[in-house]
C-alpha cells in the first residue's frame, strides 16, 4: 500500500537535517567546550569535569532549582487559565467570536516584550495605579510592597508572556475532538463531568502536550522577565549563564547550557515513558502497516 | 467543494511566495540598506554615540555613509559578538565603555590605534591631562604601552537620591543606612557596584581592602558577605539592570536613593522629578568610552583611512556638543566652543547645556576619586562570588 | 451544541477579563508615547529596524511552516517518530544566550558573515518548535483514513494531500505561520549574536532600555502598532458582519 515517490524521504528529513546541522552540531561544540579547560582567555580541548563541579557546588545549582520551580508553577497557572479558555472557544463559542477571541490574544505580542515587561514595573510600583487603587480604597494603608519586584511580579510576567501561546494548540486539539466521541459517552450514560475527564481530556492531550512545552521551556529560558521584575537578584538560568560570559568563562557556560538541555530531555523521556505516544500523536501513528 | 479548491490555490499562492521570498532574502538582494560594502562604515555602539542618526557633516566630508548597529555594553555581548558573531569582519569600529583592552587585546581583536591619524587627537586636552599613558586613566584606552581605544565620552559616577525624603547626601555610606531601608536600589554590576561598596567599606572602616579597584579574592569575598547580610536585612528594593529602570526608579519614587549614572538623573528631572546626583566624600568612580578598531585584515585600505576619518570627527567638536547634549556625557574639549560659535546648529540654551555638562564632569575629574576597573586581576572571583550575592536569600 | 445564553455571557466575561490583563501592560506605551509619532521617522536606525524586523517576521511565517508542516508529516510516515519528535523539540531546549552563541561560532567556523541570512536562520530554527507542536497538533484531529479512501479512488499522493488533508490541517497552518512571525517578532537574545550590520527593532529596543532610555518614538511605535492592528481587526470584523448579514438576507 505504502508508495514510496523518489525523494520523498529526503524531502520529509528536510527539517531534521535542518535542525542536526544548524544545531545539533553547533550543540555538540557546547557539549565539548564544557569538558574543556581555560587557557588563558580561550579554551583548550581537555576532559576535564571542572566547569561542572564549580556549577554543582556554587550557587548557581541553586539558580537552575530556582529556574524549574518558576517554570512549573508559572506552566500550571497559565495551563489553569488557557484550558478553560481554549474549552470554552472550542466548545461552545461560535466561529465568529473564537477567531475574534484568538486575534485578541496575539495582539499584545506586537508589541515588544522588553516593553510589555517593563510596563509591570509601573503598574506594579509602590506609586503605580495598583497600588493607588488599593490604598485609595483602603484595602490596605500603605503600598503593597510584594507586588513588585518579587516573585509574584515574575510570575505575573511569565504568565502574561507564554499563557496567551498555550491557548493556541489547546484550542487546535479540543477543536478537532470529535462531538460523537463526546455524545456516545453521554449516551453510555456519562454525566459530563465524568465525559469531560474521560475523554475530551485524554483526546486533548497533543495540545496538553504543546502548550506544556510552551510554558515550561518559555519560562524556563525566559531572561528578561527576572531581572526586570524579579527581586533582589532574582535570576533564572540565562541570566546565569549570561553573566557566566561576562568573564569569558565558556566552560562553565557550557556546563549550564548542557545541564538544561539534559534536564529537557530528562522531562521529555519521561513523558516518553509515563504516555504512550499514540494518546499524543492521535490518529497520525494509526497510520501504520 | 469550492472551499477545497480555494484553500489549494491559498497553499499553492502561499508555496510560491515562500520559494520567492526564501530565494530573495538568501540572495541578499532584498533590502536595499544591506549591501554595506563600498561606501559605508559600521560602527557598533551602545547607543550613547548615536547622534540621533544624524551623520551628515561626515558624509559630506568624505561620501561614506555610517550604519549604526546598536549593542549591549554587558562585557558578554560586546565580547560574544567580537569573538563568536563574526562581529570583528563586520564592524569598523566598536564603541563601548573602555577598559575592555585585556581580554580584546590578548584574544587578538582589536587593533592599537595610530593617533597622529587623527588631528582632533592633539588637540583633545582630556587626552592629555587624564588618559595620557602614566595616567590612571590610561587603563580606560591603553595596554601594555599602547593605545587601543579613542575616548569619545568622559564621566565620572556617584549616586542618586531624592533629596526632599533624604535630605543632602554625601557618602555611599547612604546606600547601605539602615534609614532608607527598602529604599535603596544598586546597579547588577560587580564592577562597579562591588567598587563603589569597597570604597565605603575602606573608608568607613569596615573591611581593610588594599585597592577597592582591584581587590584580592579574600576581600571580593568580605564585600559580598556585606552586601548579602544587607539584602537579607532588606535594605535593598531591587538591583536595576538598565538606564530605563534606574529613571523609572526615580521617577516614580520607588526608592529614594539610587546607585545610578548621573545622566538619569538629568532624566528624571526632565519628567519633573526633583532629583540630585551625589557628590560624595569618598570620590568619584571616573571611567571613560572607547571607540576600538576590531582587528580584520581583510578590512580595505581604504575603509580604514575612512574609519580613521571616523573617529576624528568622533573627537570633534559638533559631534561631541551633540552627544554631551543628547546624552548629558562629557565628551572633547572642543565641544562646548563648538556649541557657541555655531548659533544655527545649537541654540543658546543648547550651548550654555553643553558647557555646563562640561563644566560639571571637569569638577568631578579635578576632585578625583579612583577610576573603575572593568577587567579586575581577579574579575572571574568577582563574577562567580556576585552570582552569589544574586542568589543569596 | 451551543452553550445557554447565561454560560455563554459568563465564558465571555472570563475572557474578556484574562485579555483585560494581557492589555493592562499596553496602557503605560500608549501614554508615553504621545508627541513621539514625528521622532519615529525621523530616526533612520528604527526606520531601517522596523523594516528589517517586519522582513524577518514575514520571511520566518513563510519558510517556518512548511519546515513543521514537513516535520509533522515526517513524524507520520517515519519508522522513528519519538527521534524526530526529540530533534524538532530541541531548539526550544536550548538556552536562548547559548544557542546564540554556539550558532555564531559555529558559523564563524564555517566562514559565513553575519547578515540577512543568519538571523533568518536563528529565526526559522527557534520558531520551528513551536510552529510544529502547532501543525502536529492540528494533524493529531486528522484521520489518515480519509488518505487512504482517497488513494483507493485513486488520487496520486500530493492530490490526496492537496485535495484532502490539507484543508482540514489549515487552521494549523496559519496557526503556526502567526506564531512564527510573532515568536520571530518577540526574538532578542539569539539575534543579537548573530546581527552583524542589522538592527531589528528588538535589538535596538533592548540597547536603549539599557543604555540610554526608552524615547517616546518607541512608545509611539508600539502604540502605532497596537492601533493598526486593532484596528484592522475592527475592520475585519466589521467586513465579515455585513457579508454575513447580505447572505443571510
Amino acid at each position: 500500500m505504502r508508495r514510496f515517490v523518489p525523494g520523498r524521504r529526503a524531502l520529509l528529513l528536510l527539517p531534521v537535517a535542518f535542525v542536526v546541522v544548524f544545531l545539533i552540531a553547533p550543540l555538540a561544540l557546547t557539549v565539548a567546550v564544557s569538558l574543556w579547560q581555560r587557557a588563558g582567555f580561550w579554551v583548550k580541548p581537555a576532559l576535564s569535569l571542572a566547569a561542572y563541579e564549580q556549577f554543582v557546588s556554587g550557587a548557581r545549582l541553586a539558580v537552575l532549582g530556582r529556574s524549574l520551580q518558576a517554570a512549573a508553577v508559572a506552566t500550571a497557572i497559565g495551563l489553569s487559565i488557557a484550558y478553560p479558555i481554549a474549552y470554552a472557544l472550542a466548545r461552545h463559542l461560535s466561529a465568529a467570536a473564537t477567531r475574534t477571541v484568538l486575534l485578541l490574544f496575539t495582539i499584545p505580542f506586537l508589541v515588544n516584550y522588553i516593553i510589555r515587561t517593563f510596563a509591570w514595573t509601573w503598574l506594579l510600583g509602590r506609586t503605580g495605579p495598583v497600588n493607588s487603587l488599593v490604598v485609595g480604597t483602603g484595602l490596605a494603608d500603605q503600598p503593597l510592597d510584594w507586588l513588585l519586584f518579587s516573585d509574584f511580579a515574575v510570575y505575573v510576567g511569565l504568565v502574561t508572556s507564554y499563557m496567551p501561546l498555550m491557548v493556541f494548540p489547546l484550542w487546535i486539539s479540543l477543536s478537532g475532538i470529535e462531538q460523537r466521541l463526546v455524545e456516545a459517552s453521554w449516551l453510555l450514560g456519562a454525566g459530563p463531568w465524568r465525559t469531560f475527564w474521560r475523554v475530551t481530556v485524554p483526546l486533548s492531550i497533543p495540545g496538553v502536550f504543546a502548550a506544556v512545552v510552551f510554558g515550561f521551556v518559555g519560562s524556563f529560558g525566559e531572561s528578561a522577565v527576572p531581572i526586570i521584575l524579579g527581586g533582589v537578584g532574582y535570576q533564572l538560568m540565562g541570566n546565569a549563564i549570561t553573566s557566566a560570559l561576562d568573564v569569558l568563562n565558556y566552560p562553565i557556560a557550557a556546563a549550564m547550557s548542557t545541564a538544561v538541555v539534559a534536564v529537557m530531555l530528562l522531562f521529555l523521556a519521561c513523558w516518553y515513558l509515563a504516555f504512550d505516544l499514540r494518546t499524543f500523536l492521535g490518529k497520525i501513528l494509526r497510520w501504520r502497516f | 467543494m469550492t472551499r477545497t479548491g480555494s484553500s489549494r490555490r491559498d497553499f499553492l499562492k502561499y508555496t510560491a511566495a515562500t520559494g520567492l521570498a526564501a530565494g530573495g532574502a538568501l540572495s541578499g538582494r532584498l533590502p536595499a540598506a544591506l549591501a554595506a560594502a563600498g561606501g559605508t562604515v559600521t560602527l557598533a555602539d551602545i547607543g550613547v554615540g548615536d547622534p540621533d542618526g544624524d551623520w551628515s557633516r561626515f558624509t559630506n566630508a568624505t561620501g561614506w555613509k555610517v550604519n549604526l548597529v546598536a549593542i549591549g555594553n554587558a562585557p558578554s555581548t560586546v565580547l560574544n559578538v567580537l569573538v563568536a558573531g563574526g562581529g570583528a569582519r563586520v564592524y569598523d569600529i566598536a564603541n563601548i565603555v573602555g577598559g575592555m583592552q585585556k581580554p580584546l587585546v590578548e584574544n587578538d581583536l582589536i587593533e592599537p590605534i595610530d593617533t597622529s591619524r587623527m588631528p582632533n587627537w592633539a588637540k583633545n586636552s582630556y587626552i592629555q591631562q587624564f588618559l595620557a599613558q602614566g595616567k590612571p586613566g590610561f587603563e580606560f584606552i591603553g595596554y601594555e604601552g599602547k593605545v587601543y581605544g579613542v575616548p569619545t565620552v568622559l564621566q565620572g559616577d556617584s549616586f542618586a537620591y531624592l533629596p526632599d525624603v533624604t535630605g543632602p547626601l554625601d557618602s555611599y555610606a547612604a546606600l547601605f543606612d539602615p534609614k532608607w531601608k527598602g529604599y535603596v536600589a544598586l546597579e547588577d554590576n560587580f564592577t562597579t557596584t562591588g567598587q563603589k561598596t569597597a570604597l565605603y567599606m575602606k573608608q568607613a572602616g569596615l573591611a581593610s581592602i588594599k585597592d577597592p579597584a582591584d581587590m584580592t579574592p579574600a576581600e571580593i569575598k568580605t564585600v559580598v558577605d556585606f552586601l548579602i547580610e544587607k539584602k537579607r536585612a532588606g535594605q535593598f528594593r531591587v538591583i536595576w539592570s538598565s538606564f530605563e529602570q534606574a529613571v523609572n526608579l526615580l521617577v516614580n519614587k520607588e526608592v529614594y536613593v539610587l546607585d545610578a549614572w548621573e545622566p538619569m538623573v538629568f532624566a528624571a528631572q526632565r519628567k519633573g522629578v526633583d532629583a540630585a546626583y551625589a557628590n560624595p566624600k569618598e570620590g568619584f568612580l571616573l571611567w571613560a568610552m572607547a571607540a576600538y578598531i576590531p582587528k580584520n585584515p581583510q578590512r580595505p585600505k581604504e575603509r580604514l583611512d575612512v574609519t580613521y576619518r571616523l573617529l576624528d570627527f568622533m573627537l570633534g567638536g559638533w559631534y561631541g556638543a551633540k552627544i554631551a547634549l543628547l546624552r548629558g556625557y562629557m565628551t572633547n574639549p572642543q565641544a562646548p566652543a563648538y556649541a557657541k560659535a555655531h548659533p544655527q546648529e545649537f541654540t543658546a540654551d543648547e550651548a550654555k547645556k553643553v558647557a555646563d555638562i562640561d563644566a560639571n564632569v571637569k569638577r568631578k575629574f579635578e576632585k578625583g576619586g579612583t577610576w573603575q576597573n572593568r577587567w579586575p586581576t581577579h574579575v572571574e572571583t568577582y563574577e562567580s562570588e556576585w552570582a552569589r550575592f544574586k542568589a543569596a536569600r | 451544541m451551543k452553550a445557554r445564553p447565561a454560560a455563554r455571557a459568563a465564558m465571555l466575561t472570563g475572557i474578556g477579563l484574562v485579555l483585560a490583563f494581557l492589555y493592562l501592560p499596553l496602557v503605560p506605551p500608549v501614554l508615553f508615547g504621545a508627541g513621539g509619532y514625528a521622532g519615529i521617522r525621523q530616526n533612520p536606525i528604527l526606520v531601517d529596524a522596523v523594516r528589517n524586523s517586519l522582513l524577518l517576521a514575514a520571511l520566518t511565517a513563510l519558510v517556518t511552516p512548511p519546515l513543521a508542516l514537513l516535520g509533522a508529516m515526517a513524524v507520520r510516515e517515519l519508522r522513528v517518530p519519538r527521534l524526530v519528535l526529540l530533534v524538532l523539540l530541541l531548539p526550544l531546549f536550548v538556552p536562548g544566550v547559548s544557542m546564540g552563541l554556539a550558532t555564531a561560532v559555529f558559523l564563524k567556523l564555517l566562514g559565513v558573515t553575519p547578515s540577512l541570512r543568519t538571523i533568518l536562520l536563528v529565526h526559522v530554527m527557534w520558531t520551528l518548535p513551536f510552529a510544529f507542536l502547532v501543525v502536529l497538533a492540528a494533524m493529531a484531529t486528522f484521520d489518515p483514513v480519509y488518505l487512504e479512501a482517497a488513494y483507493v479512488l485513486g488520487a496520486p499522493r500530493l492530490r490526496a494531500f492537496l485535495d484532502v488533508e490539507l484543508p482540514l490541517i489549515r487552521p494549523g497552518l496559519l496557526g503556526a505561520a502567526s506564531l512564527s512571525a510573532i515568536v520571530s517578532l518577540n526574538e532578542t537574545i539569539r539575534t543579537s549574536l548573530v546581527q552583524g550590520p542589522l538592527n531589528t527593532v528588538q535589538t535596538y529596543i533592548w540597547t536603549t532600555y539599557l543604555q540610554v532610555g526608552l524615547s517616546p518614538s518607541l512608545h509611539a511605535l508600539m502604540s502605532l502598532l497596537i492601533g493598526l492592528t486593532l484596528a484592522l481587526v475592527a475592520v475585519l470584523l466589521v467586513g465579515k458582519g455585513r457579508r454575513g448579514r447580505v447572505v443571510t438576507g
